[in-house]
């Protein structure tokens, strides 16, 4: 059992009180220093507005994958030309062929869509777009 | 030393505060949904983004199922296959979307048209089962187009004989304003409501520049890096209309999605995508999304004609057949132009 | 560890007022002022402190782990069980520690409790999630544990004066 505690507030506490705020903001800090650069690009993968998988673009030469969703397959493999962190549909089974033309993604935002099989591959992450757009009408 | 640790836990006190200010803003959340046969993406920044985007999500899927044409339990359809002049009572958000579709097929004087239903049915385009139809046959189906065949009372709808309703016109562009509804009740500072090619951005950029907006090239419809130009945009809509879309080829032809009110046939009057913007106000989205069919179909003159006449409520980039890019006087400091496109600029006014 | 029965009831005691202070601290939605999960404001953490100085460790542990198992069963959410087991052993092991250092007074130790509290449930939730993304709440919860803390350590201390002047017999 310990003795009693000293009941009135000592300096030492500032000391305790001031770790925790020197805590706070080397997370804040640290936090901050990440958002700059985006933190590291993810391929996101969602199908039916799921999300089913998440992996760096950097995984992919090692091992293609393959999604089955809505009865219909996709082949999502590393694109060769632009050294391993742009990703596109190699190969669809699916009757519009919309995704496999779509080509290459490599930056964050991007996405490849394929409204048959209802599956979404996204970009996300990585630096943020200075001349890329936010968004496509059209 | 009793002072010295309550001057810190005050020190304390306003740390905590400040970092609790600054925090909202920087919170985001993106949804990516497929209803009504396009891809959706909500972005939602602020302390409430999470309930707004999910709010977002669910009321597209609601939409879907009350417009939808090939969903035979949905409101569009229930209508349609009614006996005609028989009122059907309608949930109300399909009425409103119906109200705006009706509305803007009148001051359109019909180049937008809600009725063209049996039209792209016959074409194909409802069910993608793609044939060119008989002239006969789309002169026999265009007797029973119009707005003037569909009689909207409140909340209750019928329809002339023959006559039936396609809101695939409009159903984004009202979706879109009410999506803007949802985020402007849940304090949302920042995001973008993309529903295909139907953008809506709320306020600005995280770093304070405006939303840039690439408007699809439309001789490379695939390419996630093809652009006509860049829209610069805060607080705006905008919605592109074009044959690029959604088309087929019969017999070494093209056929697009867009069909003229008065023909039956695809829009051919020149131009190969119209772009229109507004601000976002209540029922822009549906006005953008409507006109950008109509001024598709009316073609380059009548197009900036309507324009002029309109008070200048809404701004175009209309891409034309012969490789011209037009951008209305009120667009041009927001928008640039892509490079090596091809395209010939010019600012109309 | 062998318990007499005074000690075994004194902490059964202590346990059912965890708990109750548990459900008390419901009435006090703190999470409205600062709008963060996680936040609250920990008064059954006043408990732990107590039972520290009266008990020692060993108790004090056996009373947390009481507290965390009857805690999820009786809220029906044995997720909950995983977050607060590791922010109540973290809060343990921090004060623990701090309580030996004979230069810190009871408001001390309580507030590293109350931010070693955060950082375990931070923690438990970045497991669960598997995702680094909580860590972006820590900073706004360890300001607030510093408030939390220190209100708990008051109590505590209130707690304390009394005693030193009734006495809780067989314990001194």
């Amino acid at each position: 059992m310990l003795p009693f505690p000293e009941l009135r507030p000592t300096l030492w506490d500032g000391l305790v009180v001031l770790g925790v705020i020197l805590l706070a903001a080397v997370i804040l800090a640290s936090a901050w220093s990440r958002e700059e650069d985006g933190g590291a690009l993810a391929v996101v993968v969602s199908a039916d507005g799921e999300e089913i998988d998440r992996f760096p673009p950097g995984e992919l030469p090692d091992s293609p994958r393959i999604y089955e969703n809505n009865g219909y397959t996709l082949r999502l493999a590393a694109s060769p030309a632009s050294g391993g962190d742009g990703v596109r549909v190699e190969a669809a089974d699916c009757p519009t062929q919309d995704c496999v033309h779509t080509g290459v993604i490599s930056r964050g935002g991007q996405s490849i869509v394929c409204l048959p099989a209802r599956i979404i591959i996204r970009l996300e992450g990585g630096p943020p777009p200075e001349t890329a757009v936010d968004a496509v009408t059209g | 030393m009793k002072h010295f640790a309550a001057a810190l836990l005050s020190a304390a006190m306003l740390l905590t505060l400040a970092a609790c200010g600054g925090d909202p803003d920087t919170a985001q959340e993106s949804i990516q949904a497929i209803a009504m046969d396009t891809v959706m993406v909500f972005t939602a920044y602020g302390q409430h983004s999470t309930a707004a985007a999910y709010a977002a999500e669910k009321l597209a899927y609601e939409t879907e199922a009350l417009l939808s044409r090939t969903d035979p339990e949905s409101d569009v359809s229930r209508l349609n296959s009614a006996p005609a002049d028989t009122p059907v009572e309608l949930d109300g958000r399909t009425a409103a979307a119906l109200e705006a579709a009706l509305a803007w097929s009148e001051r359109t004087d019909g180049a937008f048209d809600c009725t063209l239903a049996q039209v792209s049915s016959a074409w194909g385009f409802t069910e993608d089962t793609f044939c060119v139809p008989g002239q006969e046959e789309l002169a026999g189906l265009l007797e029973h187009t119009g707005f003037d065949q569909i009689t909207l009372n409140g909340t209750a709808a019928s329809h002339a004989p023959e006559a039936a309703v396609d809101l695939g016109g409009i159903a984004k562009g009202w979706l879109s304003d009410e999506i803007l509804k949802i985020f402007q009740k849940n304090q949302v500072p920042r995001g973008r409501i993309e529903l295909g090619g139907n953008i809506c951005v709320i306020g600005d950029r995280p770093d304070g520049s405006p939303w840039r907006i690439g408007i699809q090239d439309p001789a490379d419809p695939l390419s996630a890096d093809a652009f006509v130009g860049i829209l610069h945009l805060t607080d705006a809509y905008t919605v592109t209309s074009g044959g690029y879309q959604r088309y087929f080829e019969e017999d070494g032809k093209t056929y697009h999605h867009i069909i003229d009110p008065a023909t039956g046939y695809p829009a051919e009057n020149g131009l190969v995508s119209v772009t229109v913007e507004a601000d976002a106000v209540e029922g822009a989205g549906a006005m953008c999304d409507a006109l950008s069919t109509a001024l598709f179909v009316m073609g380059e003159e009548q197009a900036l004609e309507y324009w002029r006449s309109s008070g200048y409520e809404f701004e175009l980039v209309l891409v034309t057949e012969d490789g011209r890019v037009l951008v209305t006087e009120g667009l041009a400091d927001r928008f640039t132009a892509g490079e090596d496109t091809g395209y010939r600029y010019v600012t109309v006014s | 560890m062998r318990l007499t029965t005074r000690q075994l009831s004194l902490c059964a005691l202590l346990t059912a007022m965890a708990l109750g202070l548990g459900y008390l601290e419901n009435f006090f939605p703190l999470s409205l002022a600062v709008p963060v999960p996680g936040v609250k404001l920990g008064l059954a953490n006043i408990v732990t402190v107590f039972a520290l100085y009266a008990l020692g460790p060993g108790q004090a542990l056996l009373i947390l782990l009481s507290r965390c198992f009857l805690g999820s069963v009786f809220a029906g959410n044995l997720n909950a069980l995983f977050f607060s087991l590791l922010g109540g052993i973290s809060s343990m092991l921090v004060m623990a520690a701090l309580s030996r250092l004979r230069k810190l007074s009871v408001y001390g130790v309580s507030v590293g409790g109350a931010a070693a509290h955060n950082c375990g449930q931070i923690a438990a939730a970045v497991l669960t999630l598997g995702s680094a993304a909580p860590v972006y709440y820590l900073p706004v919860l360890l300001g607030v544990s510093l408030f939390t803390g220190a209100l708990t350590g008051l109590v505590a201390a209130c707690l304390f004066r009394a005693l030193s002047k009734t006495g809780l017999p067989g314990l001194r």
